[in-house]
């Protein structure tokens, strides 16, 4: 059991530690701290409504933990106009909540007519850095704040790319003044799927800039002699992602870093020990650096 | 094409891609999330997006496919969050093609999935009308009435002495608001017993038509929802007061006999369900829009 609101005001910055997803099965044991880990995150627009047990859980349960908001519908880098109610309920819940982290997609998701609720890749080429910038921007404009901005998972990529993907990343930072979101998981994902090279990934993002880490499992189809990896967040975290994690650590330090579950959701102490599998990692990165 | 693939700017490949995503529903019956169920020669609107796709060896029209697969999943799932009773008298396989032939029609409009399922007791009751099957649109109202109750805000209740301050002359004339998660629910067929009978953990039984008419109030409460299913009069009752009218004319309106007024009220304040009564024509503090549906 956690120490009820003990030091915590709303808002405290999130501890380079571990945290979980926290997720409808759940709720109960966050809103009266039975969840022993550090920080918990949300998608933002599970909190979007007007009232409801959801919502009351959340508040109970930002009592005991720092809080981060993980938006999945946004879809930044739609050439099509950002949702202003979308984004106007998303003002509402950072209102409501005070999370210490808002967290976003490298993607894009609707069109005029249609929303595919889906993290879709972009290109990676100038005139997507421009105008994934200036939609960042201009979210952080309105929220009047910081957001990160995550790394995805793709099943394909575009001829037209003429950057590499963490080039593309950090010229968006550079552009916008966002943190990154570096997702383990999906630059594992990418390199089965696409040939990224996820080693030069780590070693080439811009350090200071990534705020947050994801590592979450995946389930791995095979089509002919192939593998394709389809990034379900419905499984633990395999033995190559914590390998790429350790990498990411040993370069950036210790981040705060969320075991990210989100269907077949387990029971709490399987997340929990997910987590101290983090927490080990990062622990043995503050013990060298001291 | 007049542009080469790889120079096709950002809003091209935008259109490219949301075509193949409208075209493709699941072609085969493994629609599991992410699996690239066949890898015949791709569609149009597939092939377009294809030709802007690198080609490592796996087709890019497998990779497409990942998508399009992906997209039904998650519009199927947020439907079957929204629907899970009706998803149980019907069979998942059944739901699963409702939910296709429901996207066609009415594609999400929101980044937010919880919303992907408000159309969809209107769209079922037109496909439904005259069959056997018209049931089906009704318990979907029922179930959407439960999804909109839930994410509401609920407001301080009114105590029920509240009523004791009325001078005796003044209680017909008395408007009350109600919590504005309150939903009413009426129709034809035992929706609230199909409801019911079909909650995890029961046995699951199919509609017993025999049963009749019903007419149920769905609310939120402490620990989610509360659904009760209420006499023809006494739901009409409801209805009246949720419309506005003052007490005496829902009473008249509804046919609700005066000798039951007293258990109804009772039961509405005990619920939680008043949160302002007030004289006709003053304006309730903290009044919140309560619809029907």
């Amino acid at each position: 059991m956690r120490d009820a609101g003990a030091g915590r005001v709303p808002g405290a910055p999130i501890p380079p530690r571990a945290g979980i997803g926290l997720r409808t099965a759940h709720h109960e044991d966050a809103a009266v701290g039975r969840a022993d880990v550090a920080w918990l995150e949300v998608h933002t627009e599970n909190y979007f409504h007007d009232g409801g047990p959801q919502l009351r859980a959340l508040e109970r349960a930002r009592a005991h933990y720092p809080l981060s908001l993980h938006g999945v519908g946004l879809g930044l880098g739609s050439v099509a106009p950002l949702d202003r109610e979308h984004l106007a309920r998303v003002k509402r819940a950072v209102r409501r909540f005070e999370p210490a982290l808002v967290s976003e997609h490298a993607s894009w998701g609707h069109t005029d007519g249609e929303h595919f609720n889906d993290l879709l890749p972009l290109p990676y080429t100038e005139e997507a850095v421009e105008h994934l910038a200036a939609r960042v921007r201009q979210v952080q404009d309105f929220l009047g704040r910081q957001i990160l901005v995550e790394n995805l998972s793709s099943y394909f990529a575009y001829s037209a790319s003429r950057l590499t993907e963490w080039e593309f990343l950090a010229a968006v930072v550079e552009r916008s003044g966002c943190g990154l979101l570096l997702d383990v998981n999906n630059l594992y994902v990418n390199e089965v799927n696409l040939g990224l090279d996820a080693g030069r990934f780590i070693a080439s993002i811009p350090a200071a800039a990534v705020r947050e880490i994801h590592v979450a499992g995946h389930r791995r189809n095979c089509v002919g002699t192939r593998d394709l990896l389809i990034d379900d967040h419905g499984s633990a975290v395999c033995a190559e992602v914590w390998s790429l994690y350790e990498r990411a650590i040993a370069r950036l330090g210790p981040v705060p870093t969320l075991i990210e579950w989100d269907t077949d959701v387990p029971a709490l102490d399987v997340l929990v020990a997910e987590a101290r599998k983090a927490d080990t990692i990062l622990e043995r990165s503050r013990e060298l650096a001291a | 094409m007049n542009s080469l693939p790889d120079a096709l700017p950002l809003a091209e490949l935008q259109a490219r891609f949301a075509a193949a995503l409208r075209a493709g529903a699941p072609r085969s019956n493994e629609a599991a999330p992410g699996f690239p169920s066949d890898v015949a020669l791709p569609d149009e609107p597939a092939a377009a997006l294809a030709e802007c796709i690198v080609d490592d060896g796996l087709a890019p029209a497998t990779r497409v496919q990942v998508y399009r697969n992906n997209l039904q999943a998650m519009f199927e799932d947020a439907l079957a969050r929204t629907y899970p009773v009706l998803r149980r008298r019907v069979g998942d396989d059944y739901f699963a093609r409702l939910a296709v032939e429901y996207r066609q029609d009415h594609p999400s409009q929101s980044g937010d999935l919880h919303w992907v399922g408000r159309r969809f007791p209107e769209w079922l009751g037109l496909r439904t009308a005259g069959s056997d099957y018209a049931w089906l649109a009704d318990l979907a109202r029922l179930e959407w009435a439960c999804e909109e109750a839930l994410v509401s805000n609920s407001l301080p209740a009114a105590a029920a002495d509240s009523l004791a301050r009325v001078p005796p002359e003044g209680l017909a004339g008395l408007q009350f608001s109600l919590q504005p998660g309150l939903r009413l629910v009426s129709s034809a067929f035992p929706v609230w017993s199909v409801w019911q009978a079909n909650q995890p953990g029961s046995p699951g039984n199919a509609v017993d038509p025999s049963l009749g008419p019903q007419q149920v109030v769905v609310a939120p409460d402490a620990d989610g929802l509360a659904l009760r299913s209420l006499p023809v009069d006494q739901f009409r009752f409801v209805e009246e007061l949720a419309a506005g009218r003052t007490l005496g004319s829902a009473l008249d309106a509804s046919g609700l006999p005066v000798e039951r007024l007293a258990a109804t009220l009772a039961w509405l304040f005990g619920a939680g369900l008043v949160t302002a009564v007030t004289p006709q024509g003053a304006s309730a503090p903290g009044e919140g829009e309560t619809s029907t549906s």
